[in-house]
């Protein structure tokens, strides 16, 4: 075909686009992929029975607080590597916060109990699941967020699919919360980790495949 | 004449607020400019980049919606072109035939050619990247002296002085390895 021909077809739909239509349609995926998993939390796993009285609880807040700031350090590197001229990445040491501080947590609560606990402290009731279910949860948001990504203009797959690996495993991570009655920083900090991480991995190996355009 | 960036990011913006005209007037005045920086880069035949622009000036299209207004047009533009560039040549490499490779496998047996030259591989991993480049095309593909210097744009003695060089490096590390 020639060129001045396809840009004569080309021109013919020329629909406006506002602004913010890249983070608009990120939010989109991403709340549908959230939603299947909030649905999937409900009806499979069963919300803790006493989500209530553990919502006026330090630990549950602790892992919220985790598991969120996450979701949105992750969310501003996706957004980033969404736009094809990202250049260096800004915000990476966002991250790195919330996890220093729950260490920080976690270091507090190993001096605060004996070391004999400290084995049964750090594997739970559910060290063997909790990653497992992350990743779980983890897919239908990554599923989301990749069709978001379908339609913007990545450039850099491998480190996009990271972060959206990344994203979709933190927003599971504050999904798989309303399941979970963990309460030691150090199982939060090993385990959810662990399934974020994995889900992080997911990402980047997909993201080349799967986010071309 | 070319365009400036101010009157390209005009056109682009005015073309997302859903002005067609303005639209069609960016992607015309994109097509030469596309041209000329495949044509620089990309060192390959007139279809081959007639296709890159067109892939391009497709992809500027559907993907409007990616362009922050209030960024440069260009670093976006080029952006995308460069992800084409790469995009199709990574495409276009898959159906290209690996070159020798029915002479190795009736001649010599196929596991045997391809350790051979992963040994010569690693063992060129570990010079300079000239070095290995003019060993690998003096000794291994078989140019010329003058053929290696004409494809790598230097000159004729810094190829001889690489491949001199690199081998030297070669042999004090297998002789040592030996040891």
């Amino acid at each position: 075909m020639n060129t001045d021909d396809l840009i004569t077809s080309l021109s013919r739909d020329v629909p406006p686009v506002r602004r913010g239509a890249v983070g608009r349609r990120i939010l989109l995926g991403l709340a549908a992929g959230v939603l299947v998993s909030i649905v999937y939390v409900v009806a499979r796993m069963g919300v803790r029975p006493d989500l209530a009285a553990a919502m006026h609880g330090f630990p549950f807040w602790m892992k919220w607080g985790y598991t969120i700031s996450l979701s949105i350090g992750a969310l501003v590197m996706a957004a980033q590597l969404a736009r094809p001229e990202t250049g260096r990445l800004r915000g990476l040491w966002l991250i790195a916060i919330p996890t220093v501080l729950l260490a920080g947590l976690g270091a507090m609560e190993l001096i605060q109990t004996p070391p004999g606990e400290w084995l049964r402290m750090w594997l739970g009731h559910s060290w063997m699941q909790c990653p497992w279910r992350v990743l779980t949860l983890a897919m239908p948001i990554f599923a989301g967020l990749l069709w978001s990504f379908r339609r913007l203009a990545p450039t850099r797959l491998r480190a996009a699919g990271a972060a959206a690996g990344l994203a979709a495993g933190a927003f599971a991570a504050t999904v798989y919360c309303l399941h979970c009655p963990e309460v030691s920083a150090i199982f939060v900090l090993t385990w959810y980790s662990l399934g974020i991480l994995l889900a992080t991995g997911v990402g980047a190996l997909l993201g080349p495949r799967l986010m071309r355009w | 004449m070319r365009a400036s960036e101010d009157e390209l990011r005009g056109l682009m913006i005015s073309g997302l607020d859903g002005n067609a005209g303005d639209h069609a007037a960016l992607l015309r005045l994109l097509a030469p400019l596309l041209r000329a920086f495949y044509r620089y880069r990309a060192d390959s035949g007139q279809d081959d980049i007639e296709d890159l622009v067109q892939e391009t000036l497709i992809a500027v299209h559907t993907r409007r919606g990616t362009y922050d207004r209030d960024r440069t047009f260009t670093a976006w533009l080029f952006a995308i072109a460069r992800y084409k560039m790469i995009d199709h040549f990574r495409r276009t490499r898959r159906h290209q035939p690996i070159e020798g490779l029915e002479e190795i496998l009736t001649i010599e047996g196929f596991e045997d050619a391809t350790s051979a030259r992963m040994d010569v591989d690693d063992l060129l991993e570990i010079l300079p990247p000239k070095q290995a480049r003019m060993i690998r095309a003096t000794r291994l593909d078989g140019l010329s002296v003058a053929e290696a210097a004409a494809a790598d744009g230097i000159g004729e003695s810094d190829v001889k002085v690489s491949v001199h060089r690199g081998l030297k490096t070669l042999i004090a590390r297998i002789q040592g390895g030996r040891r």
